[in-house]
């Protein structure tokens, strides 16, 4: 007895449905790789004055373009770790700050006029840039 | 039929539990762990979801194995302070970075996503005060 082929036991539509899921599902797998931060070079010297210090007066979403912004809270304690060109580099122990892609991130402020430039990676030693500038509202402490 | 759907129950069943973690819990357990030591610091590791159970890849950390990421189980790791990546790899890699100081603890969630053959694992720093709650009723592995 001959076998039927596929063709014959499905339709042509049914086929190509069953084809474009497939593609669907390969694209799928293929995007769960593909958000990357945009990490940048950089120099970064330690504080070695006086640190200077913040409130942070607001929450703040900054987004970087991953699909996965970072979020600040209102109320937490900043201090100066360092500088580069980018801005001052402020870390906290009031939450944890990470950039987050396809991997994460453990990372640190970095603030130049007032305003949110980006993150420091100090495991990667590396920038990540927000995708613009994001003021923020401080209050000074010592 | 009554006989096959039986069947399919039982093996569902099975992997749905195979791959889950089955030491003791850390409520249980961790008051015998030893204090951390004095020029050290502790990061705990825990997968609380069952979701996935039979995918339980190694994690490493700076490039070595420290143990596994079985669903409800945890394990952790003293180091010196200093800055560590955490990786654990399926059909694909995910990396955490994370610092660690002199005394300090750290919770390292391994979560679960879907993949394209096999589900994701990836690791994710949470605050302390999450981690606590949700490492307690995952089981001991003894990592590496």
């Amino acid at each position: 007895m001959k076998r039927k082929s596929i063709g014959e036991t499905m339709p042509n539509k049914t086929i190509g449905l069953l084809g474009l899921a497939l593609a669907g599902m390969f694209l799928a797998g293929c995007m769960f790789d593909v958000s990357h931060a945009n990490l940048q070079p950089v120099s970064f010297a330690a504080a070695t004055g006086p640190a200077q210090s913040f409130v942070l007066n607001q929450n703040v979403e900054a987004k970087l373009g991953t699909g996965f912004p970072t979020r600040l809270n209102v109320l937490t304690r900043w201090h100066q770790v360092g500088t580069t060109e980018y801005g001052d580099v402020f870390a906290t122990k009031d939450q944890i700050v990470t950039v987050e892609a396809s991997n994460i991130y453990e990372a640190q402020l970095v603030i130049s006029n007032r305003c949110i430039t980006g993150f420091y990676l100090p495991v990667d030693m590396k920038f990540v840039p927000a995708a613009h500038p994001i003021p923020i509202e401080t209050k000074s402490v010592n | 039929m009554k006989k096959m759907l039986s069947l399919f129950a039982l093996v569902t069943v099975a992997a749905l539990f195979t791959g889950c973690a089955s030491g003791p819990k850390y409520s249980a357990i961790h008051s015998t762990f030893p204090p951390i030591a004095q020029d050290s610091g502790r990061i705990y590791f825990y997968r609380d979801s069952m979701l996935g159970a039979a995918i339980s890849p190694p994690v490493k950390l700076n490039g070595n194995p420290v143990g596994t990421a079985q669903a409800q189980g945890f394990f952790y790791v003293d180091r010196p302070p200093g800055n560590y990546t955490v990786e654990t790899s399926t059909e694909v890699t995910r990396r955490l970075s994370l610092m660690l100081d002199s005394n300090q603890t750290r919770y390292v969630k391994l979560n679960i996503s879907m993949g394209f053959f096999v589900g994701h694992v990836y690791p994710e720093l949470v605050e302390n005060a999450i981690g606590e709650k949700e490492i307690i009723d995952c089981k001991y592995t003894g990592g590496k």
